[in-house]
């Protein structure tokens, strides 16, 4: 009986990439919309004056092969195509408008076959323009038509079979009396052009209009030309081609030969001008001119300039188009008739993040904060790049003032009632005002403050006072006339050294001196004073709950490193808490999240207490602690929506607040914050001023943590990525493509490999390995160069440039030690790529050392094979070399020594080690589990998943269990059995869980995003592994406890009934595994994005989910469960991501 | 030359985009739209169902009502046009075995 397997999969960061996109009018007929497909998603955005305008996001279940936009026959608005890449076909329309919008599922239904090939150019969907019917070529030999036909309850679709094999592309021509389709097919004289009518009463082709013989070789696309123009163009490699079937004019602009076109976006609704994107990222303008009748047709193409490289584009409007990218982030681009002085018609208006391709990642924690960040390897050629994700809370700059040297900082409203209109500033000695009128700011004068010293503390207080406080006295000062109507000094000549007030109370220290002071009308009353042991290092006054006085004064204490709670007025100590330790508390702040009260105190080195406090019995309990900084941290109170959250200023600014009765700490993507206050101001409401050792920048705060993306562009593909704490760099495997033009080779853009601080390259005199002597490249020959590029992981300058030889692909990359030798290396496995071989037969493992700014070769090894894999392992290098494993000894004389070998592999693609075991991922032979015989010196083959997986990425959960990633974007978990009877039982690994991802993972890594080692971290799931994908989605997978897993498939089994799917494919269809092969239900599993978005559910529906599923109430019981329950468990997972 | 290529460009409405205001670096911050949640079903979809019927089998017989139309037809009413293939069922269940090869 095998163990099953209880994961939990959800994505972190969506799909990126951009496979699709249309324009047309979706949600009205007179809207003009914008249509986005990413991988399962697809979103519907507005043009407005203002921008796009993002209206709805659509889950689909399943992958997007093919969408376009089509205006139904006698309809005036459009409606949505969609075929999914598991053949599920839908047409949806969009109904109501705003918070309204509804989609309509107006047909659905699979068009899969039971037998036939699926075409090896992929699946192509095309509607007639008169939108009779939709033709899709899905099969070798075969083409279906779905007939358009409204009154009836079904949509008859048939295959009729095509003469034509190797179909490249299909279009419907535009103006004819019956739909046509005209097609590029390739036979062995090359290609050619061929029309067909399509009888939708006979079911057959009833003729062929026209066609044209042996086109251009590499002839791909082909563009219909609407009516008065009509017939096709078709782009090859070299030429353009216009064809109506009568005329023939072919044109070979040298302009486009250097790379290919790829997509194409019609611009005139007569179509006479197009626009076509290239693999190189350049955009051009086609232009047909047919004037009369009688004069052939001219086309011209004009090159406009430079986008991310497309995968799609749509014209919008007034000169506005949308560039979908998948190997790079897309862009919003506005077209000009006068070219800026680079030459370029184009300028980008707006820029749409992609992690997409994410080919590699790693997990580190730069800041040693316990919160882990990805580094990922993205996008492709010149979008090429590093991506560095973090979770935390945004801040969004509105405004900045460069000031140096704040001490302090405090906003105040002078006869202003309802917002902030002054800013009180403090430095060394000095004291500043700032008025805020509109978004000016002015320095401006309080007379009653005083100016020449360092303020303390600065509010608004009861009665219409304004207050200040410094090293010698508390002055309070009348608001509407600014003068001094109070002031109060320490007795016997003492120094104010700490301070705290709210409203009402002042709480001012003077050594261990403590003085309660209450505000009156023009007047400070002493009510009590008191003397403590030590001096006192940081007070607190804050009313707990709304009320206004406060009833107790929070004190931290020098020396012996207290944290104490005193009652007011009589100054008695209520409670006393040891922090521990010989660092000081810098900031001691009681503050009520949640309808509990907590004492918090951040010390001098960036660690936090917490403790509970009960105002009933004045106790503090609980006591936990987390490390939020490195530096003094001072906390200070702030509201967001209806809540209180405290914002910690350190070196690494954090924002506390309460979540389920459980505190959360989210970094915040600012670098580092001295002293923060709230700030309601006209000109910036509800916002946060926030001093930095550049000055003051004032900016809104995200409600809720998300991911934050930083990019460091390379401009070259990055392949895989090392981290190496030692040297605080990142080693980063690059390819980068040069194309020889007649001033020889050629770069385009500025490429991270050429820009490094210092450069080397390998030796061809040196070196074991001697690449074959290459002939120059041809002009318009592209030139793949591989290097590793070490990175700082302060600056991300590229600090050193090693470039392989000529030919040499480097294919994978580890930061370790080896043995006793203390010095850390960059390891790097290669493969020489000869273009007559089908498989490497030769390559390197090269050890490097990398110091004071320079890459030193330590030692080569000539290696039989491709190296796809390498780690430690014990000491010693793990290395994947074509079909086998092997391990590799550092010897005393540096040199790397063969110890045993594994051979039962077509490609070994990845390797994952624990302890003895070593997790093979071979290229279509699954996963095989080896363990490392020390004594012996070998490896045993331990078990083996005989399932035919073509495997993409793995990763080893724990000692039994054993994810998997495979070609056709499903997950699996592979479970060995050691306490099996038999031998072969054993030697088996059973597959106990699988799933369909929908997305094709490159990377695992074990990890997680959330803060770390916090005492309030989720504990409901065990074990994090991250994933990357080909479509720029990050997400996570984790263990969960079997009850929890029951309860969630339940609830998973209620959403999937009660959230209706677009386009009607079912849940349990969507998440089977599927390959080329079989299909098989999901199981093990539970679906992460179904599950959480049952937070976003209406009450009613939340009630009807939670009716009649059965919880355990804590005690072992099972009761109902009430949706603030499922809500509660729901937000506990949604907080490990 | 380009110029003159970029003349004229299609205005749908001349206030879209008029008042877009981007970061000089052209990364403004990009909202997402939330996402469709839909609980109501829509039972009125069409189902797309693909014929049965194997290709050749649907020739001849379109070829044989070709040859000899049907005397049926005289009556012409669309019910007994939807007879006729049910007629014919019987011969055709065995189809999908030659659907395999």
């Amino acid at each position: 009986m095998a163990t099953a397997a209880y994961n939990y999969v959800v994505t972190a960061h969506k799909p990126t990439a951009v496979t699709a996109c249309a324009t047309g009018h979706l949600t009205s007929p007179t809207d003009l919309n914008l249509v986005v497909a990413r991988n399962n998603r697809v979103e519907l955005h507005l043009v407005t004056p203002e921008g796009l305008r993002p209206l709805k996001e659509l889950t689909i279940y399943g992958k997007i092969a093919c969408m376009h936009l089509f205006t139904p026959m006698n309809e005036t608005k459009d409606s949505l195509f969609i075929l999914t890449t598991r053949y599920c076909a839908m047409i949806l329309e969009c109904v109501g408008d705003g918070e309204h919008l509804e989609i309509l599922t107006r047909a659905h239904g699979n068009v899969s076959d039971k037998i036939g090939k699926p075409c090896e150019t992929g699946m192509i969907a095309i509607v007639d323009p008169q939108a009779r019917c939709i033709v899709l070529r899905l099969y070798e030999g075969l083409i279906k038509v779905i007939p358009l036909d409204k009154d009836n309850n079904e949509l008859k679709a048939y295959n009729i079979r095509v003469d034509e094999l190797q179909i490249q592309d299909i279009e419907f021509l535009y103006g004819c009396s019956n739909p046509t389709i005209i097609v590029i097919y390739q036979d062995t004289h090359g290609r050619h052009i061929k029309t067909h009518e399509v009888s939708l009463k006979e079911k057959e082709f009833s003729k062929m209009p026209w066609k044209q013989d042996n086109v251009e070789t590499e002839a791909s696309t082909i563009i219909a030309v609407p009516e008065p123009y009509g017939g096709a163009i078709i782009i090859g490699q070299e030429t353009i081609t216009y064809l109506t079937g009568t005329s023939h004019v072919t044109v070979a602009p040298a302009l486009i030969k250097t790379s290919t076109i790829v997509c194409y976006g019609k611009v005139d609704a007569n179509g006479s001008r197009y626009l076509l994107g290239d693999m190189s990222g350049r955009l051009f303008m086609l232009l047909l001119d047919k004037s009369d009748d009688r004069a052939e047709a001219v086309v011209k193409v004009e090159l406009l300039g430079e986008t991310s490289i497309p995968e799609c584009l749509t014209y919008l409007d007034n000169g506005v188009v949308f560039v979908g990218s998948r190997l790079g982030d897309s862009q919003l681009i506005k077209l000009n008739t006068e070219a800026d002085s680079s030459g370029q018609y184009v300028t980008v208006m707006q820029t749409f993040n992609n992690l997409g391709p994410i080919v590699d990642m790693v997990v580190v924690d730069l800041e040693r904060q316990g919160q882990g960040q990805l580094v990922t390897c993205s996008g492709a050629f010149k979008e090429g790049s590093l991506r560095i994700i973090r979770n935390g809370i945004g801040i969004h700059e509105q405004a900045s003032i460069e000031l140096d040297g704040i001490k302090g900082m405090w906003s105040l409203s002078v006869n202003s009632p309802k917002h902030h209109n002054t800013i009180v500033l403090s430095f060394v000695g000095l004291t500043r005002v700032l008025t805020l009128s509109g978004e000016e700011v002015e320095e401006t004068e309080i007379a009653g403050f005083v100016a020449d010293q360092q303020t303390f503390l600065s509010s608004n207080v009861k009665y219409d006072q304004l207050f200040q406080v410094t090293g010698t006295s508390c002055r309070l000062v009348n608001e509407n006339n600014g003068q001094l109507v109070c002031e109060w000094r320490p007795p016997e000549g003492r120094n104010i050294s700490v301070v705290a007030a709210n409203t009402n109370q002042v709480v001012a220290a003077a050594g261990q001196h403590i003085y309660y002071l209450t505000i009156q009308p023009s007047s400070l009353k002493l009510e009590a004073s008191t003397t403590v042991e030590h001096e006192v290092a940081c007070l607190d006054v804050s009313p707990l709950w709304e009320e206004e006085m406060a009833s107790v004064v929070a004190v931290g204490l020098w020396t012996d490193i207290s944290a104490r709670v005193l009652a007011l007025p009589s100054l008695e100590e209520n409670a006393k808490e040891f922090l521990g330790g010989d660092i000081i508390p810098r900031s001691i702040l009681m503050t009520t999240f949640e309808g509990h009260h907590y004492l918090l105190c951040a010390m001098g080195d960036g660690q936090l207490f917490y403790f509970s406090y009960a105002p009933s019995t004045g106790y503090l309990s609980d006591k936990k602690k987390v490390v939020l900084g490195t530096q003094p941290t001072t906390l200070r109170r702030f509201r967001s929506l209806s809540s209180t959250n405290v914002f910690a200023c350190s070196d690494r600014p954090t924002v506390i607040y309460s979540s389920n009765h459980k505190l959360v700490f989210s970094k915040v993507n600012l670098r580092e914050v001295t002293h923060m206050c709230p700030l309601n101001a006209e000109a910036y409401p509800n916002s946060l001023a926030l001093a930095t050792s550049e000055g003051i920048t004032i900016g809104t705060i995200d409600e809720i943590q998300k991911l934050h993306i930083r990019t460091v562009p390379l401009g070259e593909t990055p392949r895989r990525i090392a981290y190496q704490e030692e040297t605080e760099t990142f080693g980063v495997i690059t390819m980068r493509v040069d194309v020889m033009d007649n001033n020889g080779l050629r770069s385009g853009g500025a490429c991270a490999s050429l820009g490094a601080h210092s450069t080397s390259a390998a030796s061809t005199t040196s070196s074991l390995l001697k690449p074959p002597v290459q002939p120059p490249p041809e002009p318009g020959q592209e030139v793949e160069t591989h290097n590793l590029l070490v990175i700082s992981q302060n600056t991300f300058e590229v600090l050193h440039c090693h470039s392989f030889h000529p030919g040499e692909y480097a294919l994978s990359i580890c930061s370790t030690r080896l043995k006793d030798d203390p010095t850390v290396y960059y390891v790097v496995g290669t493969a020489l790529v000869n273009p007559e071989e089908s498989e490497s037969k030769q390559g390197r493992i090269i050890l490097f050392s990398f110091a004071e700014g320079k890459l030193q070769q330590v030692a080569e090894k000539e290696i039989k094979g491709a190296c796809y894999s390498l780690c430690e392992f014990q000491g010693k290098l793990l290395a994947s070399i074509s079909s086998t494993v092997r391990l590799f000894e550092w010897t005393n004389e540096r040199e790397l020594r063969l110890e045993c070998s594994h051979f039962n592999n077509v490609a070994a693609l990845c390797l994952k080690t624990k302890g003895d075991f070593i997790l093979v991922g071979d290229l279509m032979r699954s996963m095989t589990l080896l363990q490392y015989k020390t004594l012996e010196g070998s490896f045993e083959e331990i078990a083996r998943d005989y399932d035919p997986n073509w495997m993409t990425a793995i990763e080893i959960l724990d000692d039994e269990l054993f994810l998997g990633a495979e070609h056709s974007h499903n997950l699996f978990v592979c479970h060995k059995d050691s306490a099996a009877t038999s031998d072969e039982e054993r030697q088996q690994m059973q597959e106990v869980g699988r799933f369909h991802l929908g997305d094709f993972v490159n990377v695992f890594r074990h990890g997680t995003l959330v803060m770390q080692g916090v005492p309030e971290a989720s504990t409901v799931t065990q074990g994090c592994v991250l994933y990357g994908t080909v479509h720029g989605a990050l997400g996570l997978v984790t263990s969960l406890h079997l009850e929890l897993y029951n309860q969630l498939l339940e609830m998973q089994k209620r959403l999937a009934r009660i959230i209706k799917s677009v386009g009607k494919i079912d849940h349990d269809f969507y998440r089977s595994f599927s390959t080329e092969r079989k299909t098989d239900r999901c199981e093990g599993f539970i679906d992460g994005d179904l599950i959480e978005s049952f937070l976003d559910l209406g009450p009613e529906k939340m009630k009807e989910v939670a009716q009649g599923l059965m919880i355990n109430d804590g005690s072992g019981m099972k009761t109902e469960a009430t949706p603030d329950d499922l809500i509660k468990t729901v937000e506990e997972l949604t907080r490990i991501h | 030359m380009a110029s003159s290529f970029l003349k004229g460009l299609p205005v749908y409405n001349e206030q879209n985009f008029s008042r877009f205001q981007g970061d000089p670096s052209g990364r403004t911050s990009y909202k997402k739209p939330p996402v469709y949640l839909p609980t109501k079903d829509n039972p009125s979809s069409q189902e797309i169902v693909t014929e049965k019927t194997n290709i050749l089998l649907r020739y001849l017989h379109q070829q044989w009502e070709k040859k000899c139309p049907k005397k049926k037809r005289e009556t012409g009413s669309g019910s007994n046009e939807e007879e006729a293939p049910r007629n014919k069922r019987p011969r055709l269940e065995p189809g999908p075995s030659s659907d395999s090869p």
